[in-house]
């Protein structure tokens, strides 16, 4: 299955974007790293001003891999229960019974709408199911369906009664993706698609299993020693006496680096992984793992700005 | 193994062996070169003057001093042959294998259906790897044809040392310079004395290139160089304050004196001699000419 699965990967992710660019358009960085995202067994951080298409892309994905989607919309009084799901008495039979109620959390992909408005209960009920994709309910354990993604979302500009994502929580989302304003030409194509009456679809292309099976796969993608040498140096480099950065990313930076390059690598046809998925996949991975200094802040230097020193410094 | 493992060894010993073939070119290049410089500087003729005694005949010493140091300069270039990577330059050399090679070597252990197919794809681009294209063809050429042009150069010098060669006599006078020889006075100063400060006293002929003047008077020679902060120069030692008080003197008697030229200088000039006013209408007539 697993050779077959290979053999038919290049024609997979040609038809799962083909089949995504149908309704979203443009955003193909975007879209491209939320499906590295999942092909890593991970979650992605999505930071975007409002009406940029997070949640009709995510959705758009979850359509086109088969898989089941919920939203959440945080908000500051969404408690854990409403995420994770809780008991409920239920009469069977003349009898009151407790009778467990998934929460949204219970899907394949779910997208928490503005993370950053859910209270830090809450925000730590969702980031224990992304790491142990598991929920504890009152003492049982429920395990969540396979394959699990959460897309979480942040807006840049209102930061008013928000409660930011410490850093340590940040550290469990494999990539920070931003989407940018569309071009004029994308703009114009968006214009057009959208104000029809026949609103664009999408088909599903790709089974659960075969996302299960090429997430499998992009463990299996080699890479060689000096360019998972020159990854680590990366994610070192920004320990070291930066004078723009204040701290540094964790040894799990490092490892999301390779393990982001080893899905591009596949999602690009190839069965290596080559320097540029290192050096294209360090911004998405540091993006939220480093933090600034207050100069470098003041300046106006971006985190992006930093990395792209960083990369041009590593050996 | 695999077939590109086999083919990677293979490549590896050929590149190896050709890279051994240059070093052998670098040190025929040196010899050639060391060799000739010791038959300029005509190495024997120094051999013989300082190593009368040796345990070799002394025509001997400069080939084997010359291959010695050959082989020393050759290890030194070619130290770091057997360290090159020769993957980086298959890849560099064949695009086609850049980073898969690596990656393939790397993972030479691992199995799974990305990595064989892997290994399959870089077995096949292996087959045109040749370690004769791994050197660059230009590079072999031209180190032949510089070798050969030491060599031919080394051996027409050899067969006609007497052209090249420094002559005796003018190593004899070098020699002579050198200290602890027989025409050295043996006096060495030890504060600063130039270099050539033997020969004071013995040829010193007064050319400007180095050799002392030497004063003969009455059949008596006298050294007239002077060394730097030998008996030359003074020290300025005495750092104790000068007086500069002013000492009144008289005062100059303030008189109405009158001029004696008020007539034009007319009655001076009356009273001058005969031969004193020729000098000044001659100092006249040729002032106005300037």
């Amino acid at each position: 299955m697993s050779n077959e699965t290979y053999t038919s990967s290049t024609r997979i992710f040609k038809e799962l974007l083909d089949e995504i660019g149908k309704v979203v358009v443009g955003q193909h960085e975007a879209v491209e790293h939320m499906m590295i995202a999942i092909l890593c067994n991970s979650h992605a951080l999505v930071e975007s001003n409002p009406g940029l298409a997070k949640t009709l892309t995510i959705s758009t994905i979850s359509k086109a891999l088969d898989l089941k989607f919920n939203r959440i919309q945080c908000t500051p009084d969404l408690m854990p229960s409403d995420i994770t799901g809780t008991y409920i008495i239920e009469d069977i039979g003349g009898k009151k019974q407790y009778r467990f109620e998934p929460g949204p959390v219970f899907a394949n992909i779910v997208l928490a709408d503005e993370i950053n408005r859910a209270s830090p209960k809450t925000q730590s009920a969702l980031l224990e199911a992304m790491q142990e994709k598991q929920v504890t309910v009152g003492n049982k354990t429920y395990m969540l369906d396979k394959p699990f993604f959460i897309l979480a979302t942040q807006n840049p500009i209102e930061m008013e009664g928000t409660y930011p994502l410490p850093e340590a929580q940040l550290d469990r989302f494999l990539l920070k993706i931003l989407m940018d304003y569309p071009t004029f030409e994308d703009e114009n194509e968006i214009v057009n698609r959208y104000t029809k009456n026949i609103v664009p679809s999408v088909k599903s292309v790709v089974s659960k299993t075969e996302v299960l099976e090429l997430q499998k796969l992009t463990r299996d993608v080699p890479i060689a020693e000096d360019i998972k040498v020159r990854a680590i140096k990366i994610v070192g480099a920004t320990r070291g006496k930066s004078e723009h950065i204040e701290y540094g990313a964790s040894p799990r930076a490092s490892i999301g680096i390779i393990l982001a390059a080893k899905a591009r690598a596949l999602m690009k046809g190839r069965n290596y992984v080559s320097k540029e998925d290192i050096d294209v996949m360090a911004y998405p991975v540091l993006r939220h793992r480093i933090i600034l200094t207050f100069e470098s802040e003041r300046k106006g230097m971006t985190t992006d700005q930093v990395i792209s020193d960083l990369i041009k410094n590593v050996k | 193994m695999d077939e590109f493992l086999e083919k990677l060894k293979q490549t590896r010993t050929g590149f190896l062996s050709r890279m051994r073939i240059l070093s052998i070119l670098d040190l025929i290049a040196i010899f050639s070169i060391v060799y000739a410089i010791f038959i300029i500087i005509n190495l024997e003729y120094f051999l013989n003057k300082f190593l009368p005694v040796a345990s070799i005949p002394i025509k001997f010493i400069p080939p084997v001093l010359a291959i010695f140091i050959a082989v020393l300069l050759s290890i030194l270039l070619h130290r770091r042959d057997s360290k090159l990577n020769v993957i980086r330059i298959i890849e560099n050399k064949y695009p086609d294998l850049n980073e898969k090679l690596r990656t393939a070597y790397d993972n030479r252990n691992e199995s799974n259906v990305i990595v064989d197919s892997l290994k399959t794809i870089v077995s096949e681009s292996m087959k045109v790897v040749s370690p004769s294209n791994l050197l660059a063809k230009s590079r072999i050429i031209s180190k032949v044809i510089i070798t050969i042009i030491f060599i031919a150069g080394m051996i027409f010098i050899s067969n006609n040392p007497g052209e090249y060669q420094i002559p005796e006599s003018t190593l004899s006078n070098i020699t002579k310079t050198f200290p602890g020889q027989e025409n050295n006075t043996g006096l060495i100063d030890i504060i600063g004395r130039p270099e050539n400060s033997e020969a004071i006293g013995s040829n010193g002929s007064g050319d400007i290139f180095g050799k002392p003047k030497i004063a003969s008077i009455e059949g008596k020679n006298i050294d007239l160089t002077l060394y730097s902060g030998v008996d030359t120069g003074f020290d300025v030692r005495d750092t104790s304050q000068t007086s500069n008080q002013f000492i009144k003197s008289a005062a100059f008697p303030v008189d109405i004196v009158g001029s004696n030229v008020s007539d034009g200088g007319y009655s001076m000039l009356m009273k001058k001699t005969e031969t004193e006013k020729m000098l000044i209408n001659k100092y006249a007539v040729e002032r106005s000419k300037i």
